[in-house]
């Protein structure tokens, strides 16, 4: 019996018996009170955070077409042809270099009407929302603050630096290879 | 003086560096040049397109493959023989078309200004296994179209072993078709792109396509757009991990670029003004690579040129045309000599020429007739694997013809350690363990 058990206490935290009834009675009486309370629940969530998409995850290699259709589209904001396609396919399988050819081939771009590039001005004026664009346009993610930060200080401390020019290095860098 | 054992040391080391003299390559790895080099260029002709021993080193012209007893050599700028005397069709139009054979450029077939290896074995039946044999020096090619060389190719071990640049080695294709562009490299994991080869392929990156695609290309200033535009570049490039071979580039150095576009420029220039550098008879597309080859060694004076035709294999359909072909391409090969000869100092008498077909080609006739009524040929038989082979030039014995049929001496994979040994380097090549068991230099075979 529990009695018993409670009998065995020491000495000084022996009670009297009346005592130990009234204990166990408000005990009682209090876990009916918290069994019947509502049953309340909690959802735990994040609030939304855009995260600039990492580099990480491309990890294939684009098609030589896959290339050619992405770069056309990025200078020209539209599709390249099916014919064109091909036939600067082929040039580019012409020469081994394929470094050599993407950069020829980047050029003869530049030279056309209609390639879609922001003014010089526009780009000196607000350098941050033209390198973000920029990022999302060839590599389809936001810079890093340590990748603003020193293309940033570079065109700013190289007058010469176009936006032409930094369109052409994103065209030819190894992540735009990449998807 | 007594010799204490640090001046033994001294005196062995020094020694030991007077014979060999190993140097740091560009790539940072210790180069030991094992052998004096035989030339400082060479200059690999794939004569390729499937040709037969019949009509080249046999001299038999007709007799034998289309019932016409007419024997005679169409191909006096290489071989050493008189040349048919009826129903000639591989000339150019007079009367008859074909009638008039193009005359000999040299008085002195190359033949005898080299070793003709009158009976060689090639161990594939295909264009592409037999160009890839050539340049890898290896018969294991269990790679189809599509796929790039799985042994390190020619170029690979001269940037590699003997510290080339990019731009001293070159590989001039006859087209993009059939995968020759894909032989500039290989896909071995301790050679591959970084020692790659530079390639053109001539009719496409100077004909229509390159024209309109390449011809107009901005020029940008070296110091003031392009160096921002590279470092902006390798900023980037470090920013991303991941790289693939295809998109870093055979190694070409920012000044290496310049001079190869100044080329381009050059060629779309004479191109355009009908002056490239060409024989007296240019009407094939094999005469029309060759001629954009004499410019690149021009320009680039390149320590490596391979070069490979194909129009031979219009044997398939019509034995014509693949009689005119084998002339064409004799002539072309005749001018291409000469043109080195008295047109490059820097490479006069200081290049060696070789030239083997690819593979050869069927004993019995397909059942295709031409405009002459005369049946073509297919190549897959065992009279495919029989094919010759020929070098020239300085330190080549003169005048010499090793093997015959009944004696067949050399084969395909020998290409590369020949090449190898010119250099200086057969030893390293050798011990990399990757040519095939039976390869040797032809000079190791004379």
């Amino acid at each position: 019996m529990n009695m018993q058990t409670f009998n065995l206490l020491p000495l000084p935290w022996r009670r009297p018996k009346h005592l130990l009834r009234h204990s166990l009675w408000c005990l009682l009486g209090f876990s009916l009170l918290i069994s019947c309370q509502s049953n309340d629940t909690y959802f735990y969530e994040v609030n939304p955070l855009e995260l600039p998409s990492s580099t990480a995850n491309k990890n294939k290699a684009k098609s030589l077409d896959q290339y050619i259709s992405i770069l056309y589209a990025n200078l020209f904001q539209d599709a390249i042809s099916a014919d064109e396609l091909s036939e600067i396919h082929k040039v580019m399988e012409s020469i081994g270099d394929k470094e050599l050819a993407r950069e020829v081939v980047i050029s003869n771009l530049m030279n056309r009407e209609g390639i879609m590039i922001p003014s010089d001005e526009e780009m000196r004026n607000d350098i941050d929302a033209f390198l973000m664009d920029t990022y999302k346009r060839f590599f389809v993610r936001e810079p890093s603050e340590a990748e603003k930060t020193y293309m940033r200080s570079f065109i700013n401390s190289n007058p010469d630096v176009t936006a032409e020019l930094v369109y052409f290095s994103f065209a030819m860098s190894e992540e735009y290879q990449f998807y | 003086m007594a010799m204490n054992r640090r001046n033994f040391i001294k005196t062995a080391a020094a020694t030991a560096g007077a014979i060999s003299m190993p140097y740091i390559l560009p790539s940072g790895r210790l180069f030991a040049q094992t052998t004096a080099r035989r030339a400082n260029h060479v200059v690999l002709v794939l004569f390729a397109g499937g040709v037969r021993q019949q009509e080249t080193v046999d001299m038999r012209y007709l007799d034998g493959s289309q019932n016409e007893a007419i024997p005679g050599n169409i191909m006096y700028n290489l071989l050493d023989g008189a040349p048919p005397i009826d129903k000639i069709v591989y000339g150019t139009t007079g009367n008859r078309p074909g009638e008039i054979p193009i005359p000999a450029v040299l008085s002195n077939p190359l033949q005898r200004q080299g070793t003709l290896f009158r009976e060689m074995r090639a161990s594939q039946a295909g264009h592409y296994s037999g160009l890839n044999v050539a340049v890898q020096g290896n018969t294991k090619v269990t790679q189809g179209l599509r796929q790039k060389p799985i042994n390190p190719t020619i170029f690979e071990y001269l940037r590699r072993h003997a510290g080339f640049m990019a731009t001293d080695t070159w590989f001039v294709g006859n087209g993009i078709g059939n995968s020759v562009p894909l032989l500039n490299y290989s896909e071995h994991p301790d050679y591959g792109a970084t020692y790659g080869a530079n390639f053109f392929a001539p009719r496409i990156t100077f004909g229509e396509l390159g024209f309109k695609h390449l011809a107009n290309a901005k020029n940008y200033h070296p110091e003031y757009e392009l160096e921002p535009m590279y470092k902006m570049k390798t900023f980037l490039d470090n920013s991303f991990r991941q790289v693939s071979e295809g998109s870093t580039g055979i190694g070409n150095t920012m000044e290496e670029k310049l001079f190869i576009k100044g080329f381009m420029e050059e060629m779309f220039t004479k191109t355009q003004s009908g002056t490239i550098t060409s024989p007296a008879v240019m009407d094939t597309s094999d005469l029309v690579t060759l001629s954009y080859t004499c410019e690149v060694l021009q320009w680039f004076k390149p320590a490596l040129t391979v070069v490979n035709f194909n129009d031979m294999d219009a044997c398939h359909g019509s034995f014509t045309a693949y009689l005119r072909n084998l002339h064409r391409l004799d002539h072309g090969v005749g001018f291409l000599w000469d043109f080195i000869q008295n047109q490059i100092p820097e490479m006069a008498n200081d290049t060696i020429m070789i030239l083997l077909p690819e593979c050869g080609r069927n004993l019995d006739p397909n059942p295709i007739r031409d405009e002459n009524n005369w049946f073509g040929y297919d190549h897959s038989d065992f009279n495919t694997q029989r094919i010759f082979g020929m070098m020239a030039g300085p330190t080549v014995p003169q005048d010499l013809v090793v093997g015959d049929e009944n004696n067949p001496v050399g084969e395909s994979a020998d290409v590369v350690p020949t090449i190898a040994d010119i250099f200086g380097i057969k030893q390293t090549v050798v011990n990399q363990g990757l040519l095939s068991a039976t390869a040797m230099s032809l000079f190791d075979r004379i």
